[in-house]
């Protein structure tokens, strides 16, 4: 029994001994899989969404908010270009692994910068949102659905986020990830196109349906 | 010695290299101790900053503090305890070994009481905790049927009641079925695959003790307000009540997160970590099983935590997800439960089908029926499973549409079902059963899951289940899937394992009592509520109509006998885990991986990485194998099998060699798992005599390829036995005496003497005088043919073939030729005879006596006919031609051609070997 031929579990820095050749790694799968979790839990609030909205609200949406008498009303515009910084981060964030591919290390770095940039951008100007809104999650169940919905999403951004920065610190001060090895780095940003492509749906769900 | 060391072997020298010991228990738990109470103060001032910040008013809210200061307490404990050390060394950039061991495998039972990484070790942690809850569960249930044992408020109030069922419901479900077959799997699974651990053993870890964060939680909520809107926590009911309630609801996150976390670590390991050959057809079910169950709980979870969040923040934030004054669903809350829930059905179930197959197929000896059909059922149990979930809300006031499709699915899923059932009675039909105790408990689970399985198909019918929806007939359904389905199978699994989990074997005939004890008692106790339901009765209510007296007290008189059940399970597994006899690495003969290493496995399980060669059930095929276990290289490499046989005690006196017990312990050393020492109680006197014998019946197990040794002891058999028992581990004894009658031992009541003081397993083997002395048929044991007339009573004769027998083991056969020269008939012949009788007599006495087997008789005929009756009629290997000193037997012709090949030789009764010329040694 020696230390050597012992190996267990996944390596996330891609510095361990490489295991038996498989086709996916076990970084990438298991948050595959964890993201189909993410998107049941997503999924649940959706159908409350959507039961508050057709079931009981009978198609008046959105509702009259009886504290002002008026119906409720969502910024639809800044949001669409809040949405806009959030994909593109999703882009920035895919150059910066394809620079990756080239052995590009210094691009990789800065990808990820930059998509922590606008994934930042995009918390403030939600936050700020929230702020001006002028209704509660105690307003009415439109306001109930609208925080959770987009509160969980705002979690989910901060994680990504700090997924992200893990990574930029792994690259930059241990100078991980190799081309063909990064399973740290690949699982991050599945998580983090997760993030996005779920936005989007929210966005089109919640702000224009 | 096992050639694996065992999990609580401290680990080789080799293993130390780059490994920091981890600190001891008291580091971990002082830091868990110091977070966790510094958690309440950062609660407490988060939630003041956070409520002044948005301008709240009142700043205090008793219920936001709780909620915040319980979830902070949960995730502090679990940063304290040191779930998240590596990972924090990981994301602030620091150097991390992902080669670190150090938190792996138990040395001693401290190791169980800090994180731990090792999926055995774990494996255990969940097995004794959920078991603790099951306890905790349990007395909750013997509440409610106190309650319940006559009509009126008698034990306790309304309010308090509603608190025993919830909790009772909940501490079961949430802690003890779901995650004890986490705990199962956690041990078996990888061992099953031929994987060193799992894929992600830290994040185990964490599934672990966040369990352990909510069964705390869980078990504390009756201290701050009894929670109790049932395990199903319907709104409005849930959003009222107590702090109590709150803890729930964050309790089934914790647990919620602990169970995905395990489900993805689980799929990850199915489908990465597999051993090479193991192609999916070739998986044991148990690992079909927990695939699946891990894909339902991937997908399905999420959904009840969403229900418990929306819960959450309308009792404690206001929001109005069910409050329809402010426009919110009451009814959606059932949907979004009831997603996951009926799916949690299975949850709770098919890692049981699991179980079941892997021990009928054990126990039948024959390969399981229908492997593929059972695979590709389960599957479609969980597909089907997500189709069903309004079943469980026929009379709510949903919408009226969704019910017969509800109806029509719920009816489909009886089908996969039907099929495992019969997939299961197929593997048993012609098998060659062992009816030992997990085989009992599943035998006895295909019983009571079909009667469940069956009375699913009368509340899945909308038109029945309008009538009996909240009655006593729904707990009845509940309690035979539940009790009679998930529960045997985890005890089923829990004996099958145990030898393998503890490395002793329990005790046999405990597990008798107690699968006896738990299938009567459950059917009696759940039964007669079939009838209650349908009479009206309804469930979740403290009290009932007088007419339902006689029958509830019935029922909870009967549910003691369950208890009484219960008490033996746990004084077996404690004692039997404490001082149970070594387990082997195979008790069971099994063919999957987990059997083919030691018990318990070695650290890494698998030293060098195992090879399938075919599937996992080829029980009775000639040839045919699952896998390969190889050695390390310390050991040279050669496949990997068990050296540590289980010992098997031998006690006989003149019995000692005799054919029959001989052939009873040929037969047992085939199986492969023994190794026999004989215990010959003696007296000084005849001692030596007693040794001959022993020697001779161990030159007969050697020359066969028995392993087996054996000493005589000048003691009474009571104390002889003693000594040996205190030296080694004994399975088995078998105990060999005459027939009742010719038997000292048998007059002293020795047999169930012994039972009774050894307390393992005895067999008692009765041998017949004749056939103790006759001679063994073997050519270890030399057959001597001693022919001799006169002087045959010398005593110098018997002297000399003692002599012989100390040299080398044999047995004797005294022929006493008689040359009569007066009529055959003539009384002067009969004379003879008697008197050449007497002499062979004394002969055959004192050579019996000096524990030689020895046959004999007189005949009529020369010395020649002699001869060729030794080796004809009994295979004599020599014959020894005894004269008295200065006789002479003179070799003829006649001699040399009846002894064949057989050596002659001439010895006189004195006790020397003669050196007559002439004599034949043989041709
Ligand atoms: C043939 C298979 C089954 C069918 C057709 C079936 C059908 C049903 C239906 C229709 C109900 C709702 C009764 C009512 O509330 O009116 C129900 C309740 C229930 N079933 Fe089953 N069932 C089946 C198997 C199982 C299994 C395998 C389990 C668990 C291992 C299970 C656990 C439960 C539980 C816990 C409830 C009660 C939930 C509550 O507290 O209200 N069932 N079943
Ligand atoms: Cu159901």
């Amino acid at each position: 029994m020696t230390t050597e031929n012992i190996t267990l579990g996944t390596d996330l820095s891609g510095s361990g001994p490489v295991e038996q050749p498989r086709h996916i790694s076990q970084a990438t799968l298991v948050m595959l899989l964890f993201l189909g979790s993410e998107a049941m839990l997503f999924a649940s609030f959706f159908t409350a969404y959507f039961m508050v909205r057709f079931n009981v609200a009978d198609n008046v949406w959105p509702p009259i908010d009886p504290a002002t008498g008026k119906a409720f009303v969502l910024p639809i515009a800044v949001t669409g270009v809040n949405t806009l910084f959030l994909v593109s981060s999703s882009f920035t964030l895919w150059w910066g692994e394809h620079r990756l591919q080239h052995g590009d290390r210094k691009a990789l770095e800065r990808g990820l910068l930059v998509t922590i940039g606008l994934g930042l951008t995009f918390l403030v100007v939600q936050f700020n949102e929230y702020w001006h809104l002028g209704f509660s999650p105690q307003s009415q169940a439109f306001g109930t659905t609208f925080y959770t919905l987009t509160g969980l999403h705002g979690l989910h951004v901060i994680v990504g986020l700090c997924l992200l920065t893990i990574c930029y610190v792994r690259a930059r001060r241990r100078r991980e990830f190799q081309p063909d090895r990064a399973p740290m780095l690949w699982a991050s940003s599945l998580y983090w196109h997760f993030v996005d492509v779920v936005w989007v749906l929210l966005y089109f769900l919640v702000y224009l349906l | 010695m096992a050639t694996h060391a065992p999990t609580h072997a401290p680990s080789g020298p080799g293993h130390d290299t780059g490994h920091h010991a981890p600190p001891p228990l008291s580091h971990w738990w002082k830091r868990a101790f110091v977070w966790v109470v510094s958690s309440i103060f950062a609660a407490l001032g988060v939630t003041w900053f956070v409520r002044w910040a948005w301008g709240f008013s009142p700043l205090w809210n008793y219920e936001v503090y709780m909620t915040v200061i319980f979830a902070f307490m949960g995730i502090a404990f679990l940063i304290g305890i040191g779930c998240f050390d590596y990972w924090w060394d990981y994301l602030r950039g620091r150097k991390v070994s992902y080669e670190d061991h150090s938190m792996h495998g138990a040395t001693s039972w401290k190791d169980y009481l800090r994180p731990n990484t090792d999926h055995k070790v774990i494996g255990i942690q969940y097995l004794v905790l959920t078991f603790m809850a099951f306890v905790v569960a349990g007395l909750y249930a013997e509440g409610v049927r106190a309650q319940l044992a006559q009509p009126g408020e008698n034990f306790v109030n309304g309010q308090t009641y509603n608190g025993l069922f919830s909790m009772h419901a909940t501490v079961m479900i949430f802690g003890f079925v779901i995650p004890v077959f986490s705990g199962l799997a956690n041990y078996v699974l990888p061992l099953m695959i031929g994987a060193k651990d799992m894929a992600f053993p830290r994040l185990n870890a964490l599934s672990f003790w966040l369990l352990v964060v909510a069964a705390v939680l869980l078990i504390s909520a009756p201290a701050f307000g009894a929670f109790s809107a049932g395990w199903t926590a319907y709104p409005t009911l849930a959003l009222q009540g107590s702090t109590g309630t709150t803890m729930f609801e964050l309790a089934v996150q914790f647990a919620g997160a602990s169970t995905i976390a395990t489900a993805l670590n689980f799929m990850v390991t199915i489908v990465t970590m597999r051993a090479p050959g193991m192609t999916v057809w070739r998986m044991p079910l148990l690992v079909w099983a927990n695939a699946t169950t891990s894909a339902l709980v991937v997908f399905g979870t999420p959904f009840i935590a969403g229900s418990q969040f929306m819960n959450l923040f309308d009792r404690v934030m206001g929001t109005n997800f069910f409050n329809s004054a402010n426009g919110g669903d009451v009814l959606m809350y059932q949907h979004v439960f009831w997603f996951y829930s009926h799916p949690a059905v299975y949850i709770m179930m098919l890692p049981g089908f699991g179980i079941v197959s892997e021990v009928i197929a054990t126990f039948s000896r024959k390969p399981i029926f229908g492997y593929r059909a059972i695979a590709f059922s389960t599957v479609a149990i969980a597909i089907l499973g997500f189709g069903v979930w309004a079943h469980h809300m026929f009379v709510s006031g949903m919408a009226a549409w969704i019910r017969i499709p509800m109806m029509m699915m719920t009816v489909l899923i009886a089908v996969p079902t039907g099929i495992k059932i019969f997939s299961w009675l197929g593997t048993m039909w012609g098998g060659k059963i062992h009816l030992k105790t997990p085989m009992l408990f599943a035998m006895g689970f295909i019983v009571t899951f079909t009667i469940g399985g069956l009375s699913g198909i009368y509340l899945g019918a909308l038109p029945s289940d309008i009538a009996m929806h909240s009655t006593y007939f729904v707990v009845a359904h509940i309690h035979y899937v539940f009790f009679g389905g998930s529960v045997m199978t985890i005890f089923a699994g829990t004996y099958y394992w145990f030898p393998k989990m503890t490395g002793r074997m329990y005790n046999e005939k405990l597990g008798v009592w107690h699968f006896w004890l738990t299938f009567i008692g459950m059917n009696l106790t759940f039964f007669p509520m079939h009838w209650l339901g349908t009479q009206g009765m309804p469930r979740r209510v403290s009290d009932y109509a007088p007419r339902f007296a006689n029958v509830n007290l019935f029922i909870s008189i009967a549910s003691l006998i369950m208890v009484a059940g219960t008490i033996v399970f746990f004084y077996n597994m404690i004692w039997s885990w404490a001082k149970g006899p070594k387990a082997p690495w195979n008790p069971w003969r099994g063919r999957t991986l987990e059997w083919l290493v030691s018990s318990p496995p070695s650290l890494f399980n698998f030293d060098v990485t195992p090879q399938v060669v075919g599937g996992p059930y080829q029980y009775g095929i000639p040839g045919a194998r699952h896998a390969v276990v190889f050695a390390g290289p310390e050991l040279g490499g050669g496949e990997l099998t068990e050296t540590d046989k289980r010992l098997v005690l031998v006690v006989a006196d003149e019995a000692v060699a005799s054919a029959s017990l001989i052939e009873d312990i040929r037969r047992r050393s085939a199986e492969g798992y023994w190794r026999f020492t004989y215990v010959v109680p003696s007296n000084p006197d005849e001692h030596r005599a007693a040794e001959r014998r022993l020697h001779a019946a161990l030159a007969v197990l050697a020359e066969n390829g028995v392993e087996a040794n054996g000493t005589v002891i000048d003691a009474p058999p009571m104390q002889a036995i003693d000594s040996v028992m205190r030296e080694d581990t004994v399975h088995e004894i078998i105990l060999t005496t005459y027939p009742l009658g010719s038997s000292d031992w048998l007059d002293q009541d020795l047999v169930d003497r012994v039972r009774k003081a050894a307390g393992v397993g005895l067999t008692h083997l009765t041998v017949l005088p004749g056939e103790a002395h006759a001679a063994a048929a073997s050519v270890a044991v030399e057959k001597v043919a001693l022919i001799a007339n006169y002087g045959i009573d010398d005593a110098g004769l018997t002297d000399l073939v003692k002599s012989r027998a100390d040299a080398k083991p044999l047995s004797a056969i005294v022929l006493c030729p008689l040359s009569l020269d007066v009529p055959s008939g003539s009384p002067e012949a009969e004379d003879l005879r008697n008197e050449a009788s007497g002499r062979t007599a004394i002969l055959i006495a004192r050579l019996q006596d000096a524990g030689i087997q020895t046959r004999g008789e007189v005949l009529d005929g020369s010395v020649a006919a002699a001869v060729k009756i030794a080796r004809t009629a009994h295979r004599a290997d020599i014959a020894l031609l005894a004269t008295r000193p200065g006789d002479q037997v003179e070799i003829t012709d006649e001699i040399t051609e009846a002894a064949g090949t057989m050596t002659v030789e001439q010895v006189t009764t004195d006790g020397h070997t003669s050196t007559a010329p002439g004599a034949s040694e043989g041709r």
